[in-house]
């Protein structure tokens, strides 16, 4: 019960503030266009006049790109190093829009303005950085532990089973889906109490954040594992759609924009209905708690 | 093939195998393995694999199919009973991808998926040495092109015949890779490409030029001649040099002189007296071929009369237009190699007018007078010339179509944005 109350609170909030969902839709858009639209120059500049982009018609052909010769090498390099570039620049951008996020969702903020939103992210933004690297740290960590290492000393014995390998490296995903949930209920109940509090304890919301998830163990990680359910088929969903979509006419590339770009709208409200998910969850038990 | 088991009562057992007509052989034992086997025609096929690798079965038993039917139709029958694939473990996967007369290994894993074609790809050419140094027994430390070039080539035709020739790699339906294509990349993109030629023995090649040059080059180079003489033409002559040179042992030059005979009964003088100057170029010449249309130019016509239909033409739709265009395509050839190549013209209106090239001169122009422009130009517009070390250029269109590079750079970004967020907590 206490879980469809949290899904539905967190519905209604997440519709609620679809402002800020539009504003990082936008502010996503714009750090892949930094990558995205000087590649598509360079591209035009590539293929310059030819007619070769027929071969392109029906999806990627890898032949057709390697004739570009240097152009190629500088498109990878600039790409590989853009790539980097997006994904530091996105993991701040992240940082300050959870710490709005986060606090937009909790049932204290009643109307959502963007300037409230910008304003509570400004405020907590080194503690939410703290949080965000130190549980991103703790996730790679835990994947290195769980996944790599294993596999790495399996392999390095110099005659790995083909069979046991696979069971293995099955064996091992499977634990690591088991225990991802609790490291983003870890994350999650972190920021949230961070953001319910006025100062800057990123340690104390951290150690908060492991508490509470072993605390509500199995409302929480069943909870986190319906979401993570509904975010893989979306996933699955996207993949399906996306890639498969050829269009051959400019009109249809249009659509495809939308298109993607409506679904990616989507993923990022499921993103946020996770937030205010794991708000809820905290809110009710802090209620019971009172 | 067994012929004899005899125990010596102390618990060892010799075993005598009998094989006629073979250049090599090998022997492979392990408890692990699960053996399978099928028929096609009068050929035995055994797969040895390891029991964890079954769902890999059916595709590799399929591929030693598709390999017999394709060599039997095109270059000889497969003169023995049977035919024995091992594809290793993991534990013994140096032992993948190699042949032996009769027996050859190749190369998959437990859940490889099926658009995955690479274990078809080795099977096919693992098998593909029963005839490229199996019956046509030439010697492949002098002349590796004769063995794995022609074998490459041959592997290259059949993964395209049964996988697609745009996915004999890989197919997805977003990504496709070619078998053929990606032996063409090997040549064309080498930064060696011009260092040697399958003139010297292997062991004089330049360093690092090994697998280019007996692999990649040597298979291109055949892909191009079957390009300008037909793949009839080229059947035949595998077919000629089968029967004239099974169970001996010819040399590159027998093969070329096969070569120069059947095309001589086929298409008489059309290529020239002898193919001679196709391989001198190509095969043992280190220049390469880069063909480019230079210029697309439409000039329009005026004459006197033309200020006074100026009014008239305001008023006209521009598909009524009655102007009329001197119109040229430039071509060049930037490479050292000269082929003779197609060329396609394209008019505004849709008609379309095919010319040939005979490639020697450096610049050529076509010209033409008409009511409509020319709208593009293609240089080899069928990808015959598999050599052409730069495709991008063959071509030139006054109406490029940018839709491919928006759609790549839109799913680009998109699929940046769902990566950010999904690596973002």
């Amino acid at each position: 019960m206490k879980i469809l109350i949290a899904f539905k609170y967190s519905v209604l909030r997440t519709l609620k503030i679809w402002k800020a969902v539009l504003l990082i839709w936008f502010s996503s858009l714009l750090t892949a266009g930094m990558i995205g639209i000087p590649l598509k120059r360079a591209l035009k500049a590539g293929f310059s006049n030819s007619t070769i982009t027929e071969r392109l018609a029906h999806g990627i052909r890898p032949e057709v790109f390697s004739d570009l010769g240097p152009v190629l090498k500088s498109m990878m390099s600039y790409i590989s190093g853009g790539l980097l570039f997006a994904i530091l620049v996105w993991f701040l951008l992240n940082v300050v829009f959870t710490g709005g996020l986060f606090h937009s969702l909790s049932k204290t903020e009643n109307k959502f303005m963007i300037r409230n939103f910008l304003g509570d992210s400004a405020k907590k933004f080194w503690s939410f950085l703290v949080i965000n690297i130190i549980m991103s740290l703790i996730t790679a960590v835990v994947v290195f532990i769980i996944i790599v290492l294993p596999v790495n000393i399996i392999t390095s014995s110099g005659t790995p089973d083909e069979g046991v390998l696979i069971k293995t490296v099955r064996i091992l995903v499977l634990v690591f889906l088991v225990i991802l949930p609790l490291l983003l209920l870890a994350a999650d109940y972190a920021r949230a109490w961070q953001a319910a509090h006025s100062k800057n304890e990123c340690f104390r919301a951290i150690g908060f954040g492991f508490g509470n998830t072993f605390r509500t163990l199995f409302i929480s990680w069943t909870a986190m594992v319906a979401i993570l359910i509904v975010q893989v088929l979306f996933g699955w969903l996207v993949l399906s759609i996306l890639p498969a979509y050829i269009p051959e006419k400019g009109g249809g590339v249009f659509l495809l924009f939308l298109l993607s770009q409506f679904l990616f709208f989507v993923k990022i409200m499921l993103k946020v209905w996770r937030y205010g998910s794991v708000t809820s969850l905290m809110e009710q038990k802090k209620a019971k708690a009172g | 093939m067994l012929m004899k088991e005899t125990k010596d009562g102390s618990g060892n057992k010799t075993l005598e195998y009998r094989a006629e007509d073979i250049v090599d052989f090998a022997w492979t034992a392990w408890p692990g393995y699960s053996v399978f086997t099928d028929m096609w025609k009068n050929v035995k096929i055994t797969l040895l694999l390891p029991g964890d690798r079954k769902d890999q079965v059916d595709r590799q038993l399929q591929a030693v199919k598709n390999a017999l039917e394709y060599f039997s139709a095109n270059v000889g029958p497969y003169p023995w009973p049977y035919v024995n694939v091992v594809d290793p473990p993991a534990q013994g996967s140096g032992a993948g991808g190699m042949e032996y007369t009769t027996m050859f290994t190749s190369e998959s894993a437990a859940g490889m998926p099926s658009f995955v074609h690479l274990p078809e790809m080795v099977t096919i050419h693992e098998f593909g040495h029963a005839y490229f140094m199996g019956i046509l027994e030439s010697n492949e430390f002098e002349e590796p092109w004769l063995d794995e070039g022609v074998n490459t080539y041959w592997e290259n035709r059949i993964v395209d015949h049964y996988y697609g020739s745009s996915s004999g790699m890989l197919d997805l339906p977003w990504l496709k890779v070619s078998d053929s294509e990606v032996t063409r990349l090997n040549y064309v993109r080498s930064g060696s490409r011009q260092a040697s030629t399958n003139k010297p023995y292997s062991w004089q090649f330049p360093h690092g030029t090994y697998d280019m040059m007996s692999y990649s080059k040597a298979g291109v180079v055949l892909r191009t001649l079957m390009g300008i003489i037909g793949e009839e033409t080229m059947n035949e002559i595998f077919r000629e040099y089968y029967r004239r040179w099974a169970f001996k042992h010819p040399s590159g030059q027998d093969l070329i002189d096969v070569a120069n005979e059947v095309n001589t009964k086929m298409n008489g003088d059309k290529f020239g007296p002898d193919l001679n100057w196709f391989f001198s170029q190509t095969l043992f010449g280190t220049g390469i071929c880069d063909y480019r249309v230079s210029a697309l130019i439409n000039n329009p016509i005026r004459s006197s009369s033309d200020s006074l239909k100026q009014n008239v033409k305001k008023h006209k739709p521009s598909y009524l237009s009655d102007s009329t265009y001197n119109s040229k395509a430039e071509l060049e050839r930037i490479g050292d190699v000269m082929l003779p190549v197609e060329v396609l013209v394209h008019f505004s209106d849709g008609h379309e007018v095919k010319e040939k090239w005979n490639g020697q001169s450096r610049t050529k122009d076509f010209s033409y007078t008409g009511k409509f422009k020319l709208e593009w130009a293609k240089i080899d517009p069928d990808y015959r010339i598999a050599m052409d070390v730069n495709y991008i250029n063959n071509s030139k269109t006054i109406k490029p179509d940018r839709v491919p590079e928006r759609r790549m750079t839109d799913k680009f970004i998109s699929f940046l944005q769902f990566f950010m967020n999904f690596i973002s907590l």
